[in-house]
């Protein structure tokens, strides 16, 4: 099993939603959250989202015009920046991932 | 770098092993592996649509429909509505999509001699009425799924016949192929549904490469939306310019091919390029863009020499060899200037 890496008040959390056969980016609509910018109680309870869209992440999602939640980290690891990127088909995605992308509101 | 495994996009990771330190590329390239596991071989498709009805088996030539109303729900099925051979239902979306799907296997069948989606007469399932305000179509493996559209930038997706056609192609590649769906795979991927999508609408409404529009999802964007449809294949970035959607990103030539992570490596942006490449092909031809171009592209995917993750150019390479093994040097010639004028290195000889 995958883990997270450690997201502090540095890391950086973009949610989109991609892919389909009208692949636009405008409907994509990306929503950034600055960690820094949220409560610790926030900071968790995301982190926990994230944690349970480990294990439904799949780098092949998408194929045959399906769409999938993108969800990209960036974060700082020792004394560099680093990345990661997971992609839940929507078929899997949780609804509390959703509501996230969708209007910024943890359940 | 921490491990890459599951989590970064094939293109990046390409781009690891070329350009980072000797870690990040031992760590791409075992992620690599790792994910070259999860594509899918080509093969035809599996069935797992355990509750669709599916008609009685038939025989090469004829298509076996069946079309579902999923009733807003996310879940497919569905109900079945209309199976192959019954009258109209009087739902819109349900008839388009059993018209489309037939008219969509007539293509394959009578023009490319093709039975269905794995050539063995595989059933068409398709659902309707799929989630609410649903702005897609896809292909799930199995099936195809249609959304109603928003009402307010896109109508319901059964509304452009090459839509339909463009989903049903996603299994046929699937089948002889399995092109991975990202970067300039996924761009050929989707290139390929878009060409055999158009082609179902041209040999339908009995156009020539002169005469057809060339544009993908014509019947999709409402009338507040300011273009003409989702995709041009002759003149790839102006289908649309809207406040709302943006412009329509898509190049015309391999120098502004678009690197990105957004939509697994830009697969529905990138196939711009071999998109107006058939179109230049098909115009060169001239004539009916299925009796030529559309023959040799078929032939360079059932190739069985086409790679997973081929290029832009090595597929290019196939369909010249095929012009000139289905037909003369003369023609062979005009998919290499296609290509050539799209930017892609076709050949490694003269033909």
């Amino acid at each position: 099993m995958k883990t997270l890496p450690t997201l502090d008040d540095r890391a950086v959390v973009r949610l989109s939603r991609q892919g389909g056969f009208a692949a636009i980016q405008a409907t994509t609509r990306p929503r950034e959250i600055a960690f820094a910018r949220c409560s610790i109680d926030q900071r968790t309870r995301i982190c926990s989202l994230l944690e349970g869209c480990v294990p439904l992440a799949s780098p092949v999602a998408g194929g045959g015009d399906q769409r999938f939640y993108q969800i990209e980290l960036r974060y700082r690891e020792g004394d560099q920046d680093d990345q990661m990127v997971m992609k839940v088909p929507e078929d899997q995605a949780p609804a509390e991932l959703v509501r996230l992308w969708n209007l910024g509101e943890l359940l | 770098m921490n491990d890459l495994r599951s989590f970064i996009p094939p293109y990046i990771l390409h781009r690891i092993v070329a350009h980072g330190s000797e870690r990040q590329r031992s760590s791409a390239m075992s992620t690599l592996a790792h994910v070259r596991t999860l594509w899918h071989p080509p093969g035809p498709p599996v069935r797992t649509a355990s509750a669709a009805i599916l008609p009685a088996p038939g025989k090469p030539g004829q298509a076996q429909r069946s079309v579902h109303d999923a009733q807003g729900k996310m879940l497919l099925p569905g109900m079945p509505v209309r199976l192959e051979g019954q009258a109209a239902s009087g739902d819109p979306a349900v008839d388009e999509a059993y018209d489309a799907l037939g008219a969509s296997y007539d293509f394959f069948w009578k023009v490319l001699g093709r039975d269905s989606i794995d050539n063995k007469g595989f059933a068409l399932i398709g659902s309707v009425h799929y989630g609410q305000d649903y702005e897609n179509a896809f292909w799930n493996g199995s099936q195809m799924v249609f959304g109603d559209g928003d009402g307010e930038i896109f109508e319901r997706f059964t509304r452009s016949l090459d839509v339909v056609a463009h989903e049903l192609t996603h299994g046929v590649v699937e089948s002889e192929a399995g092109l991975v769906y990202a970067d300039q795979s996924g761009a050929l991927n989707e290139s390929l549904s878009d060409v055999f999508g158009v082609l179902t609408k041209q040999y339908l409404l009995q156009q020539t490469a002169e005469q057809a529009d060339w544009l993908i999802g014509a019947d999709l964007l409402t009338p507040r939306i300011k273009g003409i449809g989702l995709r041009s294949m002759a003149h790839p970035g102006t289908a649309y310019d809207d406040p709302l959607l943006g412009k329509d990103p898509q190049p015309d030539h391999m120098r502004k091919f678009v690197i990105t992570q957004e939509d697994n490596g830009g697969v529905h942006i990138n196939s711009g390029i071999p998109n107006r490449a058939f179109y230049l092909a098909a115009k060169g031809l001239g004539g009916f863009a299925w009796e030529k171009a559309g023959l040799i592209w078929y032939d360079a995917l059932c190739d069985k020499r086409l790679g997973r993750e081929t290029s832009f150019s090595a597929f290019a390479e196939l369909t010249v060899e095929h012009a000139r093994r289905r037909f003369t040097a003369r023609e062979a010639l005009a998919v290499q200037h296609g290509w050539s004028q799209v930017g892609v290195d076709s050949t490694q000889e003269e033909p």
